[in-house]
């Protein structure tokens, strides 16, 4: 008798919890938590669940440097790398752990995790940019170093028009101090289809005209698509500057310390597993989901292979009886999604990376897989140096929060830019110091997008609509509300 | 047939230019040939075809004849905002497809130094082309590829340049230089001579005076060094050397046109 007015009672209290959470409530994972990292998790999500695979089976994390606390802040990798969040970290979670733990959580910690070091710790309105765009100040020494370390003499200047943080003419942390940094605002990219990352499918980077960057420890071949402004070239040259800029660990990483993070996050794969109708992604003939990735070779072009989501094309014609009419025309959304993404062509214009200078014209008509290319993971399997606009002006939404900078390029204009351009991030330039460089980014993984908005590397489109909204602005496409939809659908499925 | 008719078409505007304008400023009527080999400068206008990805056309008027020309397939394409260097050869060609006397082969080098008003054309019923890979492609590392089999004989390998510029083009130059620095790497070449040529004598075109700058030479070069450097190739066995006033060759690369053949860098690998 006692038990079952104790099982009553216990299901009283989980009915009204569940009432009491908001529909994700986000399964945020602390530093130092000493969870065991299971080998499969699901995740659910607006657009349906995440699911995150981790090869060769659970993992310990006690003692584990991905996941133990290093540095003062107290903060470790998985902080800003969620597991819910495709290993990356979403608005909602920033939003989440601000209303859990306040200001003291390690994720606000001031040294990037508010919009300047020195404003007033704990004010909300010092961590507006990580609160309201899930933006984290990226401090870039300049002038630039080589990835050896060397100084490079830039072929442009910056000067701060616009500094709402004021970060950039800050004499302790911006341009006017002894040691001068350009600070930018950006989104952690995911921890996760690491292979896919690391790929090379080419030898060269046509975007340079030359062979593959080389990694300076070893002097072997890298892929060049590791960071947003690819300001370091391998895992292990981006733990020792996460550790350093991220955790304010300044002791070198040990070489036991690197390979245990190093392993981790070669296992990780993370994908979305179910649409928000339940129905699983690798359902009816579909290859979506975490599984495929883990399995597949990365780095194949899709032009010359498999075609970028090419996955869902079972879907096309989705005539499973066994499935409801809903679900069948979300399929079928989903699959002429992934069929416009590969097909749907549009006018490219004055896109550094794209119009120039690989010879491909400027404009040139092409679609969302022409840079998109990878198969399975629609990064690009060359080095993804690419101006979108996102960032620059004229094309960039407006952007008030953020800093502008005026580029003046001393030597050869920018070629699509002219002599002066305004920027809110200058991106690839700010590591190469080139004035051609300004405004592109990296491409990056689409995979698991539907955990982790906002998108674009500054944040910029807050939903997957938005993105497709800016493609549409920036290119002046026309896509139709129906051709919108399959889009979002499409990546939400990711 | 079409060909005929574009070029009737081109000395019908000519013969009309010349009526009109004053005898000072009078154009003696050139009319192309099939088999000519043309060299222009011009401002490129975009026809905005559609038939899948890349099959946008560029046409460019040469302005001392009339002439419209297709030159979609120059490896690099134009960009709207500025002049185009046009180096081709006539030929009797699918006129329906862009709107143009085709260029093939057909070189096009971007002017970044003269700015064009950009013009883009709609399709107007020209269907455009369909894109194929080019068959100058460097293919994946993922792809098998061949070794050289001893004995290794001394290659040498020319690397074709736009006017004017030192970068490698995609799918025609890099094509060229990786087959050069695969087979160094391949055969553990002995040795490396690098030269870089410049075009530096001036030449006239579209009454302009083209000439390509002399350390541009070195600077080809050098860019073929960083191949090396970059591919693994030692580089304490390359030697580097640089040339102006360059010769016409007969460079693969250069697909028989005369100018287009002066710029390059030929790499000698030596076994």
């Amino acid at each position: 008798m006692q038990g079952v007015v104790v099982r009553a009672l216990l299901t009283v209290m989980v009915v009204t919890m569940a009432l009491a959470m908001p529909a994700y409530a986000r399964d945020w994972w602390g530093a130092g938590e000493g969870r065991v990292f299971p080998a499969v998790a699901d995740f659910p999500n607006e657009h349906g669940t995440l699911r995150v695979l981790l090869q060769d089976g659970p993992l310990d994390t006690r003692g584990h440097p991905f996941f133990e606390p290093l540095g003062p802040h107290g903060r470790a990798c998985v902080t800003c790398h969620q597991p819910a969040d495709a290993m990356s970290l979403s608005l909602a979670s920033i939003r989440q752990q601000w209303q859990t733990a306040g200001a003291r959580d390690p994720l606000f910690a001031p040294i990037d995790g508010a919009n300047c070091p020195d404003l007033p710790h704990g004010e909300r309105d010092s961590h507006s940019l990580l609160l309201d765009h899930g933006l984290f100040r990226i401090a870039r020494p300049w002038p630039p170093r080589d990835h050896a370390g060397k100084a490079i003499k830039p072929d442009f200047d910056v000067d701060v028009i616009h500094d709402p943080t004021g970060c950039n003419l800050s004499p302790r942390w911006g341009l006017p101090s002894d040691d001068p940094h350009v600070s930018v605002y950006r989104r952690p990219r995911p921890v996760a289809n690491l292979k896919y990352v690391l790929a090379m499918g080419f030898a060269i980077d046509g975007k340079r005209g030359l062979p593959l960057p080389l990694d300076p420890d070893t002097g072997k071949p890298v892929s060049g698509n590791l960071m947003a402004d690819s300001r370091v070239l391998t895992l292990k040259a981006q733990m020792h500057d996460a550790a350093r800029s991220h955790l304010g660990f300044f002791e070198r990483l040990t070489p036991a310390q690197i390979e245990r993070i190093n392993d981790f996050e070669m296992r990780v794969f993370t994908a979305q597993q179910q649409n928000r109708l339940g129905d699983s992604l690798d359902a009816g003939g579909a290859e979506g989901g975490p599984a495929k990735l883990a399995d597949s070779e990365p780095g194949r072009l899709g032009s010359q292979g498999i075609g970028v989501w090419s996955e869902f094309a079972p879907w096309e014609r989705a005539d499973d009886s066994s499935v409801t009419p809903e679900r069948r025309a979300l399929r079928e959304s989903i699959a002429r999604g992934a069929r416009s993404f590969r097909e749907r062509t549009f006018l490219i214009a004055d896109s550094r990376g794209v119009n120039s200078p690989m010879g491909f014209g400027n404009p040139m008509r092409d679609r969302c897989a022409l840079c998109h290319n990878m198969s399975q993971m629609g990064m690009d399997v060359a080095p993804g140096q690419v101006d979108l606009g996102t960032t620059t002006q004229p094309f960039a939404d407006q952007q008030p929060h953020l800093p502008l900078f005026r580029i003046t390029c001393k030597g050869e204009p920018h070629p699509h830019y002219g002599r002066v351009i305004h920027t809110h991030d200058p991106g690839y330039a700010l590591t190469t110091g080139r004035c051609a460089d300004v405004g592109r980014i990296t491409l990056q993984s689409l995979r698991g997008l539907a955990a982790r908005a906002p998108y674009f590397v500054n944040g910029t489109a807050s939903t997957l609509r938005e993105v497709v909204e800016y493609y549409d602005r920036r290119y002046s496409i026309g896509y139709t509300e129906q051709e919108i939809e399959d889009l979002v659908n499409l990546m939400s499925a990711l | 047939m079409q060909g005929r008719f574009w070029r009737f078409v081109a000395a019908a505007v000519l013969v009309n230019v010349a009526v009109a304008a004053p005898a000072e400023q009078q154009i003696k009527p050139v009319v192309e040939q099939v088999g000519e080999e043309v060299r222009f400068i011009t401002c490129p206008i975009y026809r905005d075809t559609d038939a899948g990805r890349k099959s946008g056309c560029w046409l460019g008027d040469r302005r001392e004849t009339g002439t419209r020309f297709d030159i979609t397939g120059s490896p690099t394409k134009p960009d709207w905002n500025h002049a185009v260097l046009v180096e081709g050869r006539v030929v009797e060609g699918d006129t329906q497809q862009c709107g143009g006397v085709l260029l093939e082969p057909v070189r096009v080098s971007v002017l970044h130094d003269q700015n064009c008003t950009r013009h883009m054309l709609p399709a107007e019923g020209f269907t455009g082309r369909r894109f194929s890979l080019p068959t100058r492609n460097i293919r994946p590392l993922y792809e098998p590829r061949e070794l050289p089999k001893p004995p290794y004989q001394e290659k040498s390998f020319d690397i074709p340049f736009d006017f004017g510029r030192d970068y490698i083009v995609y799918q025609l130059s890099d094509y060229y230089i990786d087959k050069a620095v695969k087979y160094a790497i391949d055969i553990d070449a002995s040795r490396v001579e690098i030269t870089g040529y410049a075009a530096t004598t001036p030449t006239t075109v579209s009454g302009q005076t083209l000439r390509e700058p002399a350390e541009l030479a070195l600077r080809r070069a050098e860019v073929a060094r960083e191949w090396l450097r970059r591919m693994g190739y030692p580089l304490d066995r390359v030697k580097i050397r640089a040339q102006t006033k360059a010769k016409v060759s007969d460079m693969e690369g250069a697909d028989g046109l005369t100018e287009p053949s002066r710029r390059r860098v030929t790499l000698r690998v030596i076994p």
